[in-house]
């Protein structure tokens, strides 16, 4: 099926913007006192299309830094204690020009948090379930993105409902999933010239994120854990890291959690909170033993982790979609692009 | 004042850290007298002043305490020699802080009181207890302003 | 700046060539534009890729503990701040001053990245992608602009009410000394909310804090931070909570706070690492305010002096303290 690329003009989006806010909660960056978030559109002027990606990623709509996943009591006597879920969301709501790097970091987390049976997170999937991802192809990458050496780019549909090609007075608007589908039904179809230009848009936006730094995850393939775990690099790589756990934060595909019973008298909460496992106490053992209680550990984990065990288990499919985050967030500089780089570097060089 | 002592309206839950050697002595000197006071304290005993960590002050108001109360030798009598010097220091920075922070001066407390004064225990408890009883309950979490104290308080 | 950092190279290649230290603790080339990366030179070739510039914007006395916890004489870059710090680490007995080479360097200020990006509109789809020092200009360069700006005008907050940029202990000195502050006036700055009334000061905490995300990166970029375990892992009791709650943010900055009271230098690489760009030293300011105010202490500048806040004086002030004597 050929897809019907629709069209909107920028001084349509009132009536658009109507329709998605009907019933629906809809979000999308802003500037707040010089950074820029994911804050409520509460009418279609809100929106700003010029914005470049968020600080934070938007990982925060369906894995909240800190969600209480239950409540419970001693109720006394017979009926003991008792457990009370947490609801699940109210409302749908809708992502409006999120970036196909962060679209795509939740279809990797879906297969963290929903992968089977076994797995079935129910407060990630009543969230995701309820909101609609528009994405926005990135015209203007940032020197920080490398989304082209991960397997994604500006443009990637990998996550998206809807993704929007802004040209100007007008969006192209493509249509990907069945939920995309229904929303724009109703909008124009778009002239071939338009699809063109967004075509070329497209073209240069690539070109130009593959002028910026970036890495060929090929070199890493073919090597074995052990070669890579056994580099000196991670010697002196560890010493500048300050363990602080601010790249965990901003990652989008970072998912670790630590869960923790909050108490008071007779009742209580379990609560969930981001852990990082940049942190020492990250891996300690009750018994005390620590696997990675040195630094040089923790920072080979978090590179491996991402470029080496997950691409293992996952078909070659890499841990990180190349948003850039952690490269302009990093206190020490340290550049995920240049440490990838030399782990393919380094290790096709040792076997040589 | 009254009606602290009588027993009516709000009872303020107020956290107080003694020290072993003098202030607890002097409390326990004011039971024996038999010197009324309103129970509304709750005391945690410590060796010495120098012993109490500013953790120990958030952690009560995070427990849901209206007012901290810290009391201990004077200085120059500490049993410990100076831990109280150490202490003083430390109390005056806190305060500072707390209070910078936006804590009403109410809340936070300091005396010296020895073991030998217990009409001055007496005294003490009754203005400490009166001062955070006048600021009245904390407002719920959901309260349209929000003051540090509400906010420090853990809400399960 | 270009002379500073051929001479920090100089002296550090001369330092690691006669084995005086076994590392340089000082700064490299940063990946990205407006940011210097921490770096340990071991040889003297490595030497060769210490740099110095305006972007320079942590703390090298952090590193210092750990290379002496692994047994290492180690020379450190240090400006102002960070040679206080040293002098701080020296005082507090975590560093040996006969295993450390201070290559003193004057400073002339640091520049925040973010007031270089909000001239920059964002809005528009800019971003930075180079940065030239230019004198007292910076060049800033993205897709499609140029833009020249003061150097001066886009200093950290703390450089501009700094107290003392030239190193107060320095073996070797990377330039002639330069003007002892920073020309702004730490006192209009310092403890901002004193001026506000008791009741609107939360309010104001709460605005500064709120979007802290507790990455702890201004705890880990602090010199001051070395415990083994730091009071946020403490778990017999728990003193605060790992969630957003605003009493687990508020206990961690006040605690954070205190615990570098008589012992901070102001050096900004706290704000520097934040992620959201917190304004922390609103509240830092009042516990360096106090500590100067009522001890006239300042962190860091003499080796032998003992830290007020491990001292005390029969007569300090206890005002406040209630003596038992009123009605």
């Amino acid at each position: 099926m050929i897809t019907a690329y629709k069209i909107l003009g920028k001084n349509a989006f009132e009536g658009f913007f109507g329709s998605l806010a009907q019933g629906r909660e809809v979000y999308a960056p802003a500037q707040k006192s010089g950074k820029i978030v994911w804050a409520p559109m509460l009418v279609a002027a809100d929106v700003d299309w010029r914005l470049d990606n968020t600080d934070m990623s938007p990982k925060e709509f369906f894995f909240p830094q800190s969600e209480c996943l239950m409540r419970f009591k001693n109720a006394g006597g017979e009926d003991g204690r008792v457990m009370v879920p947490v609801a699940p969301l109210a409302t749908q709501r809708v992502l409006l020009n999120i970036r196909p790097c962060d679209a795509k970091a939740f279809r990797l987390l879906d297969r963290i948090f929903v992968q089977d049976d076994m797995t079935n997170d129910p407060y990630w999937r009543d969230k995701r379930e309820k909101t609609i991802l528009i994405g926005q192809g990135c015209a203007n990458p940032c020197p920080e993105c490398f989304c082209t050496s991960t397997g994604c780019g500006p443009f990637h549909e990998e996550g998206l409902d809807i993704l929007l090609t802004d040209l100007g007075d007008r969006l192209l608007v493509k249509p990907i999933s069945g939920k995309g589908q229904a929303l724009v039904k109703d909008l124009p179809e778009a002239a071939p010239g338009d699809i063109d230009l967004a075509g070329r848009i497209m073209a240069a936006s690539e070109a130009a994120v593959n002028r910026y730094p970036g890495f060929e995850p090929k070199k890493l393939a073919g090597h074995t854990v052990l070669d890579i775990y056994e580099l000196p690099l991670w010697s002196s790589l560890y010493e500048t890291c300050l363990n602080c756990g601010t790249c965990t934060f901003v990652c989008p595909t970072c998912h670790c959690f630590d869960i923790q019973d909050e108490v008071k008298g007779e009742a209580g909460r379990r609560v969930r909170n981001w852990d990082t496992c940049m942190q020492r106490l990250f891996t300690e053992h009750a018994s005390g033993h620590n696997p990675r209680g040195e630094k040089r550990d923790r920072v080979r984990q978090r590179f491996m982790h991402k470029f080496t065990y997950i691409p293992m288990r996952r078909d070659g499919e890499l841990g990180c979609v190349g948003c850039g985050r952690c490269v302009r967030f990093c206190p020490t500089n340290i550049d995920v692009r240049e440490v990838v780089r030399r782990m393919g570097e380094d290790a096709e060089a040792k076997s040589k | 004042m009254n009606e602290c002592i009588e027993n009516t309206g709000f009872r303020p839950r107020i956290a107080a850290f003694f020290c072993n050697w003098c202030t607890y002595g002097g409390a326990d000197l004011a039971g024996v007298n038999r010197l009324q006071y309103p129970a509304d304290f709750r005391v945690v005993r410590l060796p010495c002043t120098g012993r109490m960590n500013p953790e120990f002050v958030l952690h009560a108001f995070r427990q849901g305490a209206d007012g901290v109360w810290v009391s201990g030798c004077h200085p120059g009598d500490c049993h410990y020699i100076a831990g109280n010097m150490y202490a003083r220091r430390r109390f005056t920075m806190l305060k500072e802080l707390l209070e910078y922070a936006g804590l009403d001066p109410g809340r936070l407390h300091f005396s010296w009181i020895s073991s030998a004064e217990a009409e001055k225990f007496q005294r003490t408890a009754k203005d400490v207890i009166e001062a955070v009883r006048a600021l009245g309950p904390v407002d719920a979490a959901d309260a349209a302003t929000k003051t540090m104290v509400m906010e420090l308080r853990k809400v399960i | 700046m270009k002379a500073r950092a051929e001479k920090i190279r100089e002296i550090a290649k001369r330092l690691l060539q006669e084995g005086r230290v076994d590392v340089v603790i000082g700064y490299t080339r940063g990946s990205s534009p407006m940011r210097e990366q921490p770096f340990f030179a071991r040889t003297p070739e490595q030497a060769d890729q210490l740099t110095w510039s305006s972007f320079c914007v942590g703390n090298t006395a952090k590193s210092l503990v750990q290379a002496a916890r692994a047994g290492e004489r180690a020379g450190v870059v240090a400006q102002g701040c960070a040679s206080r710090n040293v002098a701080g680490l020296i005082v507090e007995k975590q560093v040996d001053r006969d295993k450390v080479v201070v290559i003193g360097v004057p400073c002339l200020g640091m520049v925040d990245f973010r007031k270089v990006e909000a001239q920059i509109a964002r809005s528009e789809g800019r971003r930075v992608e180079t940065v030239e020092e230019d004198g007292e200009e910076l060049v800033v360069r993205g897709r499609g602009f140029e833009k020249r700006l003061k150097r001066k005008e886009l200093l950290r907050d703390n450089c501009f009410t700094c107290q003392h940029r030239n190193p107060v202990l320095a073996d070797e000195l990377a330039a002639e000394p330069t003007a002892e502050t920073g020309g702004g006036d730490i006192d209009k700055v310092a403890a901002p909310w004193e001026k506000f009334p008791a009741a609107d000061r939360w309010a104001r905490f709460r605005e500064t804090f709120q979007d802290c995300i507790r990455c702890y990166a201004c705890r880990d970029a602090c010199p001051l931070c070395y415990c083994k375990t730091c009071f946020v892992d403490d778990a017999r009791p728990q003193w605060l909570g790992k969630t957003q709650d605003m009493t687990d943010i508020a206990s961690f900055h006040l605690m954070r706070a205190f615990h570098c009271a008589g012992r901070c230098t102001d050096c900004g690489a706290c704000e520097s690492a934040c992620p959201q760009g917190l304004k922390m030293r609103r509240l830092t300011s009042k516990i360096e305010k106090d500590i100067r105010e009522l001890y006239g202490y300042s962190a860091g500048m003499d080796v032998q002096a003992v830290p007020p806040m491990a001292s005390f004086r029969p007569d300090d002030s206890d005002d406040f303290i209630k003596q038992g004597g009123e009605q």
